[in-house]
């Protein structure tokens, strides 16, 4: 049954993929709705190397890399200042809640306009998505830190900035990097997407620009490609996160 | 016909696993139930009872041997017969009544004439006035009374029960039970109940299938000679404790390799 | 006593005040923002222009009208999303076989931005409401297909047991059983998807429409109607935010 059934599984979608092949071959299905599958298995190849896949695979991953960067930086102080003062955190996590929750992502023109048509406005557009799970998790995670270790690091006389640095930034990073996970999910997200929209960045444009040359087995292979790029994140995401906290 | 059994079992036979490494539930059961009878199966934890259940009801398949109910051999889920499951099993979004009247539901019965069906089965039970309640609201004990009301209220020529009382205390059991005797003397509902408790075997049935611990084997039937009403006269007279006793001796042989089976397993 | 009442007065007070203090602090620093004059123009409006931008939108009737056609394909979404979601869920939910087989290409898809599938969208289902609608119903149906499986398989095994013993056929396994076991988790998925749905609906208008909010929206922006657009944007987020908090509150009766 464990291995019978995820076969079963791909087999029946490969069977799926032959009857749609036929449809279309028959013309049930017209092709300029929907290109044959095998001209979207050939397009596959066909992209990777006429559309410069590889580069472009790089450029969405320096603007997630960039956002990632940005949502750290900005994020885990943000969330340190928040878990400084009760008053504070009562005050702003709702807000920063809130901020989580709304989609700002629908302002993509607005962005246009403020940062211009440029990598900036997508990684700008990233760090807004993903910045608030960071906030969140990292005044989380410092607010877990068991008391008995500071304690231990009061006892020992450290001063504010080494038990910071020594005892809760530690101890709150398992925290910290499930926030940069959810804040990565959510940056990825919305740069893929806005790559598309405004046409502009490396794969969530090649599908718009192949969408808008017509190029039809093109575009289904981009979009297919771009699923997978996407599977294999999240697969490594939680392979890293479970391998963080079996070491914790 | 009198006579003729209501239920058959034959020589069931039911393994679990491969064929070297499986355990082997129920071994070469056979027993009958005649109509209008109350009979009861009892035996140690673990000796395979609710496996049996399982396999009468029609929910288990693949056995040795065969269950026939009124001349037809059982290949699932019989129309004839009615189960009582032991945990809690009524719909929690339904209340009492819609409860009841499910099985009516699933036959297609009109809303009126289903809950005037039900309603008369809800009073059987002695839920009258608790219809629109949520089980929520109920008692274990009214829990329970709803799921035997809303299988009493398919019509079926067997009820089977598989320890339904064991949830609840003790004195809620013994209720209940007179309550299920009440009802099964009025509707001469052949009944198979599995139990593990000795006095509620002898309290409620005719007679008495005494299982051996895994494998679970037949040991022995016992006839229980009791009167009928089981009064509180009946029920502390001394042929009472006396044929408790008797089946105690039977059980107590199997409970103890039932014991230390789990010993040595743990 | 009077000690207790002060403590539990005073952080409650500290809390509004620091919230007045950053509200103020936000609109302060947007103000000054815009009248510094450093960005271009309007990129940046006063928040005057924008509080009058708000006003003459709320006025205006074809706002309305748009909101409508959002509005419309919105809640088309919503239903069909909702229902291919709990079918695809209840499915998945109530056979361990189906869900070993499919179950995880649907946890593969779920996290991928779907805004990418417009173009095969805009092919199936053309350039009006058809592609937008499908846009919605495709990022609602995730949340609620993965919600409704599993909570089908939460249903106590008792539950389904007794359909089989009455003798249940499948439709009434599912309508009988199944479908009001899983309300919880339908509702709460419902929830998850109102707002990505909302989203999709939105994105899919402002990349190719000629009605809608998102129309509206790239309208203001090839008009560079900033304080038009500044508006819209407001008042959007708020609807969708205001939506989601609605279906919070609803969740917790």
């Amino acid at each position: 049954m464990k291995v019978l059934a995820p076969a079963f599984g791909i087999a029946t979608l490969i069977a799926a993929g032959g009857a749609l092949q036929a449809a279309i071959a028959t013309d049930v299905i017209s092709r300029y709705v929907m290109p044959p599958p095998s001209q979207v298995i050939a397009a596959l190849g066909r992209i990777v190397t006429e559309e410069h896949v590889p580069v472009r695979f790089l450029l969405t991953s320096g603007e997630m890399a960039a956002a990632g960067l940005l949502i750290l930086a900005v994020g885990v102080p943000v969330g340190w200042w928040l878990h400084h003062s009760a008053t504070l955190r009562r005050a702003f996590e709702p807000w920063v809640a809130a901020w989580a929750a709304a989609p700002l992502v629908l302002a993509y023109p607005l962005f246009l306009v403020l940062f211009g048509r440029s990598s900036l406005t997508i990684i700008v557009l990233g760090s807004v998505a993903g910045i608030a799970p960071v906030i969140l998790k990292t005044v989380e995670g410092l607010a877990a830190t068991r008391q008995v270790l500071i304690d231990v690091g009061r006892s020992l006389l450290l001063t504010r900035g080494q038990l910071f640095r020594k005892v809760q930034f530690p101890a709150a990073l398992p925290s910290i990097f499930t926030g940069l996970r959810l804040g990565l999910t959510f940056s990825l997200i919305n740069i893929v997407g806005v790559e598309f929209l405004i046409n502009l960045g490396g794969l969530g444009q090649l599908i718009n620009e192949l969408a808008e040359r017509y190029d039809l087995a093109g575009t289904y292979a981009a979009i297919c490609f771009v699923v997978l790029a996407s599977m294999l994140f999240f697969a490594v995401m939680e392979h890293v996160e479970q391998w963080l906290q079996r070491s914790r | 016909m009198r006579g003729r059994a209501a239920l058959s079992v034959e020589h069931v036979t039911k393994r679990f696993g491969s064929a070297d490494t499986g355990i082997t539930a129920v071994e070469d059961m056979s027993f009958h139930v005649a109509p209008g009878e109350f009979v009861s199966v009892i035996g140690p934890s673990g000796c395979g009872k609710s496996t049996l259940f399982h396999i009468i009801g029609g929910l288990t398949g693949d056995y040795q041997g065969r269950v026939t109910v009124e001349d037809e051999i059982i290949t699932g889920p019989h129309p004839a017969i009615g189960m009582v499951f032991q945990e809690e099993s009524t719909f929690p979004w339904r209340s009492v009544i819609d409860n009841v009247a499910f099985p009516l539901e699933l036959r297609g019965m009109p809303r009126a004439e289903r809950l005037e069906h039900a309603r008369h089965y809800v009073a059987l039970v002695g839920l009258t006035g608790f219809e629109r309640r949520h089980p929520a609201e109920l008692s274990g004990g009214m829990r329970q009374r709803v799921s035997i009301a809303r299988t009493l209220a398919a019509q079926p020529k067997i009820l089977l029960m598989d320890e339904p009382f064991a949830s609840l205390d003790e004195q809620t059991r013994l209720l209940l039970g007179t309550k299920v005797l009440q009802i099964q003397q009025q509707l001469h509902q052949t009944t198979l109940l599995i139990t593990h408790s000795l006095t509620e075997a002898v309290q409620l049935s005719d007679r008495i299938v005494v299982m051996t611990f895994r494998p679970g084997r037949l040991r022995r039937i016992v006839p229980v000679h009791l009167p009928r009403p089981r009064t509180d006269e009946v029920l502390t007279s001394p042929e009472f404790g006396a044929t408790v006793a008797e089946l105690w001796s039977d059980l107590r042989e199997e409970a103890n390799r039932g014991l230390a089976d789990a010993e040595q397993a743990g | 006593m009077a000690a207790t009442l002060t403590l539990s007065r005073g952080p409650a007070r500290d809390v509004l005040r620091a919230r007045l203090v950053g509200a103020v602090a936000i609109l302060a620093a947007w103000q000054a923002l815009a009248s510094s004059g450093l960005l271009f123009r309007d990129v940046v409006p006063s928040l005057w222009h924008i509080a009058a931008a708000l006003i003459a939108t709320l006025v205006d009737r074809a706002f309305y009208t748009n909101l409508g056609v959002t509005g419309f394909e919105f809640a088309v979404a919503i239903l069909l999303g909702g229902v291919v979601g709990t079918i695809v869920g209840l499915l998945l939910g109530s056979s361990r076989f189906l869900a070993a087989a499919y179950e995880r290409w649907v946890h593969y898809l779920a996290p991928t931005p779907k805004i990418i599938f417009f173009p095969v969208l805009l092919l199936l289902f053309g350039a009006d409401s058809g592609s937008k609608i499908a846009m919605g119903a495709l990022s609602c149906g995730f949340p609620v297909a993965i919600s409704v499986a599993a909570g089908g398989r939460e249903v106590r095994p008792v539950l389904i047991r007794v359909g089989h013993s009455f003798r249940a056929n499948a439709w009434q396994m599912a309508t009988k059983i199944y479908l009001p076991a899983v309300r919880e988790p339908l509702l709460n998925g419902l929830r998850l998807g109102f707002g990505v749905a909302a989203i999709g609906v939105l994105l899919a208008e402002t990349k190719l429409s000629k009605a809608g909010i998102g129309f509206l929206v790239m309208d203001a922006y090839r008009r560079f109607d900033m304080p038009g657009m500044y508006a819209l944007l407001i008042l959007v987020i708020l609807l969708v935010a205001a939506v989601n908090t609605a279906m919070i509150r609803l969740g917790r009766h």
